[in-house]
């Protein structure tokens, strides 16, 4: 591995001043409306409602059904009335969301059960049950992504702990206060999926979690404490994979070919969980920071919670808000206002104030290469760009696949580094979706 | 409430501008600058100095202003664009000479591709190259810091002639063009370019390295042949600021070394086995338009992709 390559990074300030504060419930809200969909996605992957307005639920119940591989189920979070099953906007598509009027007793559905699979197929029916999705931010369902065992041998399973994005340190805390979880589902995984080698990779900027967790898995041969250098983004799928194994996802290639999955270390504990409490996901983790909100906090939510109870729980705003984001500073999805609701894959709210919301006007583009130094994955953003600016519809398509768009992964670093303050990452998201466009309506050509 | 912002990611950014760019390259032009004044004259130099980027930055500003294009003269790469010009000339150029090379590094090689980061052709060795060809004797002409007219070194190596000291030629006591004498402050600008991540070290150290390596091997291993092939010349202004910039050079760092290469070679061979006394502006030319070629040849599959 000496002569490994290495991969093209951002060093960033990291804001994440949240890091010491341990997690802390919020109060019972007085009313939840639970997205059908686990993250803010242009996929409007949804979930069927199987309540009526008017029922009574409790916390646990499953309230909305999984209608696809990508959805999955949705369970109330308080316990209370269904007061409406109601259209709701998530990004660009539009969804439904079940509002529940909280009664404040937090009653627990009397149904649940802590659950004793014996095999394989009956784990991952367990893990579907439980409702737990991808809480990196991609918001696949685990049970799917476990699935590939039954096809082929996981042999690796890499545990994401990265948490390269600035504010967030949700992940860190999971990791600080809930090792004992980590532990369990390690050993979940060790007896359904039969995996031998468990990697946990964890950015340096957190050196406590490293020593705990390092102290917990001393005797266990079989785990592996990574630690990565705080660098932007060590995170994502294919950098993480890279610097801890030193493999690559080729295209066409799917993780698990490789022998490998990669599970973010909340969503791995949020599965142990259930099999401990025997509570599906209902709650989590998230950040609460930004230069608008008063007091930066570490939170225990309750799924379909608004942002602006949320706010309310950290001493409300000091500043007029000028973005609202879902996730870090870097890929986070700004939302309308302060009645967005948190979804499972939503690992933090970062407001921010009105000056540091405005973006610098784009100058012209000198040239300058700094994209392509820092591009993770080797792309060319301004080959994108001067794509983009071609009339023809074919010859932006050809160009565009020439430079392979596709392979991006929006991680922003581009746009970052640039001087002109080019939207560079905008553009490579729009290329993106013209591609699949174009490609769609001309089967024959989109080679 | 106002309206919030919706703009996607990524929600910070760099420091980093292009204004702020320009400028770090002005000031670090301005240890030779200053150079070219202390050795050839504060009456011989300054208003050259003056003229080149008064008419660069007066034709950027006309130009935008008759085409009706956005202003663009904020950005100071045509402040650069002048002073890199005249710390290209010697300090026998006319007024009026010096203005029209900076109008054509503006105009016509410049603004005329579409004005900053389009143009392929490096507009102040463009121009230069354009004043040599027009006016041969009064730009090129080798001007002693007495302020006499005389051979400058890279005529004078292999004639047997007293050459100036080794020592000399770093401090710039030599014939030459007003900014590319003094080493010592090309030297500090490098450096300080360097600690503001305006450059990396590949490129000027690449083509320099080359040509030391070549007249090394060339001359029987003469160190002393090779140092003052280095030292001489405008070699280590080309290489630091003008094998730089960034719009005629490649996009990526592997291609900008291929780049460098070949203009250590193309420097050489000039220097070496041509008529001409100096060819560092033909070979930065040469590799300009080489450039595109470069990325294509040197380009590497992406993570991920085929």
């Amino acid at each position: 591995m000496s002569l490994k390559k290495s991969i093209s990074s951002l060093k960033l300030p990291h804001y994440k001043s949240t890091a010491g504060m341990a997690a802390v419930r919020m109060p019972i809200p007085k009313e939840v409306l639970i997205p059908l969909s686990p993250m803010n996605a242009h996929h409007a992957t949804m979930s069927e409602p199987i309540v009526q307005v008017g029922d009574h639920v409790t916390v646990g119940q499953m309230i909305a059904r999984e209608k696809d591989r990508g959805a999955s189920h949705i369970h109330a979070s308080v316990s209370g009335t269904v007061t409406g099953i109601e259209p709701y906007a998530m990004g660009n598509a539009s969804g439904t969301a079940i509002r529940i009027e909280s009664d404040g007793k937090m009653e627990k559905c009397p149904d649940l059960k802590i659950p004793q699979p014996a095999n394989l197929d009956e784990f991952l029916q367990c893990v579907r049950d439980s409702g737990v999705v991808g809480l990196g931010g991609a918001a696949y369902p685990v049970w799917a992504k476990l699935s590939a065992a039954q096809k082929g041998h996981i042999s690796t399973v890499l545990i994401n702990g990265a948490e390269c994005e600035p504010f967030i340190t949700a992940d860190h805390r999971v990791m600080l206060e809930h090792g004992d979880l980590i532990q369990k589902g390690i050993e979940l995984l060790k007896q359904f999926l039969g995996s031998e080698e468990f990697i946990i990779g964890i950015e340096e900027n957190k050196p406590d979690a490293i020593a705990q967790l390092t102290e917990r898995f001393k005797d266990d041969p079989a785990v592996k404490i990574m630690p990565l250098s705080s660098v932007y983004p060590q995170g994502a799928k294919q950098v993480l994979l890279y610097n801890a194994t030193g493999k690559v996802v080729e295209k066409g290639q799917r993780l698990a070919s490789l022998g490998v999955i990669i599970i973010n270390v909340s969503s791995l504990v949020k599965m142990a969980e259930y099999f401990v409490t025997g509570m599906p996901m209902v709650e989590r983790i998230i950040t609460v920071d930004g230069s608008a909100v008063k007091e930066p906090k570490n939170l225990i939510v309750p799924i379909g919670v608004s942002v602006r109870d949320v706010v309310e729980a950290c001493g409300g705003l000091k500043e007029e808000p000028g973005k609202i984001l879902f996730g870090g500073a870097m890929m986070g999805k700004p939302q309308e206002s302060l009645d967005a609701h948190i979804m499972k894959a939503t690992n933090a709210v970062v407001i921010m104030n009105r000056k540091e919301a405005l973006k610098t006007e784009p100058s012209p583009c000198i040239h300058c290469g700094r994209c392509v130094a820092v591009c993770p994955l080797g792309l060319n953003p301004t080959a994108f760009a001067r794509a983009m600016e071609l009339e023809d519809p074919a010859a932006k398509a050809a160009l565009l696949q020439k430079e392979q768009v596709k392979v991006c992964m929006q991680c922003g670093c581009c746009s970052y580094v640039c001087p002109a303050h080019r939207p560079l990452a905008e553009n490579n998201n729009a290329g993106i979706g013209f591609l699949r466009k174009w490609e769609k309506e001309h089967p024959e050509g989109g080679k | 409430m106002e309206q919030l912002m919706m703009s996607s990611g990524p929600h910070i950014h760099s420091k980093d501008n292009s204004r702020r760019i320009m400028l770090d390259v002005i000031l670090a032009l301005l240890p030779a600058a200053i150079a070219g004044v202390v050795i050839f004259g504060v009456k011989e130099t300054l208003p050259i100095l003056l003229t080149c980027v008064i008419a660069a930055v007066l034709s950027e500003f006309l130009f935008n202003l008759i085409t009706k294009k956005k202003q663009t003269v904020g950005d100071l790469s045509a402040v650069v664009t002048g002073l890199l010009l005249a710390l290209n000339l010697s300090t026998n150029v006319l007024w009026w000479q010096a203005a029209l090379g900076s109008v054509f590094a503006i105009v016509l090689v410049k603004c005329l591709f579409g004005g900053i980061g389009r143009n392929f052709a490096n507009p102040a060795i463009t121009a230069r190259i354009f004043l040599l060809m027009a006016f041969t004797s009064k730009v090129a002409g080798g001007v002693l810091p007495d302020g006499t007219t005389g051979a400058t070194p890279l005529d004078l190596i292999g004639t047997g002639a007293q050459l100036p000291t080794l020592l000399e030629m770093f401090l710039g006591q030599r014939g030459g063009a007003i900014g590319e004498t003094c080493i010592l402050a090309l030297l500090l600008g490098f450096a300080y370019l360097l600690i503001r991540k305006v450059i990396r070290w590949e490129i000027p150290v690449i083509f320099m390295g080359t040509v030391f390596v070549l007249s090394l091997l060339f001359s029987g291993f003469s160190f002393e042949t090779a140092l003052y092939e280095l030292l001489s010349g405008g070699l280590v202004l080309g290489a630091v600021f003008m094998a730089t910039d960034y719009t005629t050079t490649p996009i990526t760092l592997r291609a900008r070394m291929w780049f460098a290469l070949g203009c250590g070679l193309i420097t050489f061979v000039i220097r070496w086995f041509c008529a001409l006394p100096e060819g560092v502006s033909y070979s930065i030319l040469c590799m300009n338009i080489l450039s595109p070629w470069l990325e294509k040849w040197t380009r590497r599959k992406p993570l991920g992709g085929v």
